[in-house]
């Protein structure tokens, strides 16, 4: 299970985060939600150190690891896998090279073996013909797939996923969904995902927490985010231009 | 308190603030740049080796300056000695010693610090943009969450091959601006080859001093570089800021580096 308790982050005398509370239990798929700059971005990458938080505390199963350093948190990388908004593929690298990186480096894996193995993960998302390609030569989606591969190269418990169906095709973010509900269906991977696809957020989301103002708004299941009769919650679910919403 | 005098106050408190804050930041900035070095070193003597990584590194820091170089120590070769040629016509005229004073002068500063400034401005402006690109669109991140720590991976291999790059490079450049001197020497000056060619005032001092200087601005190319490519911020006006500071902070580097090399190298080496 991971706890924010009382998560508070600001950039020089802006606030982005202010007593941001809430758990994720095990296996579920939790949707992050909010608008643009609220700092939910900013939130998953406190739980992978990628960010330390001016206050509060971070739980993982059981342990704090806000406060851990670059080497305490290798253990916490191989447990919390991400998928960056971007994909973020090394350039300079194939994919099949982009997806042996973590078995090299966090199993220790020689590269040939490595290599091996990664192809094998490609192949989970079909990719594995286009391996030997550089990430320059690919479209969004199959960047995307071949960044969730990555990811998973580790069997992670938990995959943070920063907005995955952004900037990809209706039928591409839809087949990004189906996998994320399969990881925690199949394979009972906890799921974190920062997302403003509505789409995505109303067919796949086990629980949803809004962020407003650098707080919690809400928190729920998609069914209790329909019913709630709150102005600033309708307007975002409902993606509507006029409201309470700056 | 009149209005004029708490405007006075409030500009006084606000430039000491302002003088300050400059001082944490630049004392902030040499720990981090001193943290980055010692890492470097650190992962230098104990971190793995990435099969090729240094070898690439090689090619993009020393083949694709060689031109760059080769053709502007060759002529900064031929001004030098153009000038330095004309000056001695007015004073003694005697060339004698123009050719050996040109080779003690490229040997020991000349070639060795022109060369890096040249390297600096290639070379820095290529590894803080490469980085800074990476820092924003976030790989850097994602290099961290595969457990592969950004000095080690992206720095390590450029700081090798760097120090082994600048220290050819400048051998190099400094055999360029000798010949083209020369060349400058006889077409201009009537000076013979086989007395410009003239050894005599270069010494070992000379030769450890303008190689300790190769070492030392390779290693401080990358670092700096390095460092200001970590430190990026904010999109792709963040990575020209990077690449202007890279820049910047290197030539400032290498100046400052000469002048402590050389003041060093007057007191172990006197001549």
């Amino acid at each position: 299970m991971i706890s924010f308790k009382h998560i508070k982050k600001a950039f020089g005398p802006k606030p982005v985060l202010d007593d941001v509370s809430f758990d994720v239990k095990r296996g579920e798929v939790f949707f992050i939600i909010g608008a643009s700059g609220v700092g939910k971005s900013v939130l998953i990458k406190h739980l992978i150190g990628l960010l330390r938080p001016d206050g509060g505390e971070i739980w993982l199963d059981g342990e704090e690891i806000s406060r851990k350093d670059e080497l305490g948190m290798m253990p916490v990388r191989k447990k919390c896998a991400m998928v960056f908004q971007h994909s973020t593929l090394f350039d300079s690298m194939t994919c099949a090279e982009n997806v042996a990186l973590p078995l090299r480096k966090h199993r220790g894996m020689k590269t040939r073996d490595a290599l091996i193995e990664a192809k094998n993960r490609l192949e989970v998302v079909h990719m594995q013909d286009f391996a030997d390609r550089f990430p320059s030569e690919l479209g969004d989606g199959m960047r995307k797939r071949v960044a969730i591969a990555r990811a998973l190269t580790l069997d992670p418990t938990y995959v943070l996923f920063d907005e995955p169906t952004t900037s990809l095709d209706p039928v591409s973010a839809r087949r990004v969904d189906k996998l994320i509900r399969e990881l925690s269906d199949k394979l009972g991977v906890t799921s974190i995902v920062v997302s403003h696809d509505l789409a995505s957020i109303f067919s796949i989301a086990d629980r949803i927490v809004m962020l407003y103002r650098g707080k919690v708004k809400l928190m729920g299941t998609p069914e209790e985010f329909k019913a709630v009769d709150d102005p600033i919650v309708q307007q975002f679910i409902h993606g509507r231009a006029q409201g309470p919403i700056e | 308190m009149s209005v004029q005098s708490r405007q006075a106050t409030v500009a006084h408190r606000g430039f000491v603030f302002d003088l300050g804050s400059a001082a944490i930041d630049l004392a902030r900035s040499g720990w981090e740049l001193y943290s980055v070095f010692a890492r470097t070193l650190y992962f230098v003597a104990r971190g793995k080796r990435e099969k090729g990584a240094v070898l690439r590194q090689m090619y993009e820091i020393g083949n694709k300056s060689a031109f760059f170089l080769t053709i502007t120590m060759g002529f900064i070769g031929m001004i030098l000695v153009y000038q330095s040629g004309l000056q001695t016509k007015r004073i003694l005229p005697d060339f004698t010693l123009l050719g050996a004073t040109y080779l003690e002068l490229l040997v020991r500063d000349l070639a060795a610090s022109i060369g890096a400034l040249m390297l600096a401005t290639r070379v820095g402006a290529g590894i803080a943009a490469e980085i800074g690109s990476m820092v924003v669109t976030e790989q850097v991140d994602a290099l961290r969450m595969c457990a592969a720590d950004p000095i080690d991976f992206l720095i390590k291999p450029r700081f090798i091959a760097s120090v082994i790059m600048t220290t050819v490079l400048i051998i190099w450049a400094a055999a360029v601006a000798y010949v083209a001197g020369g060349a400058t020497a006889y077409f201009a000056f009537d000076v013979p080859w086989r007395t410009f060619l003239n050894i005599q005032l270069v010494d070992h001092g000379d030769l450890i001093t303008g190689l300790t200087k190769c070492v030392a601005y390779g290693a401080a190319i990358p670092i700096v570089s390095g460092y200001c490519g970590l430190s990026t911020f904010g999109g792709s006006e963040g990575v020209g800021w990077a690449t202007t500071r890279a820049v910047v902070n290197s030539s400032l580097a290498i100046i400052v580096l000469n002048f402590f090399i050389s003041a060093a190298a007057f007191v172990v080496f006197p001549k």
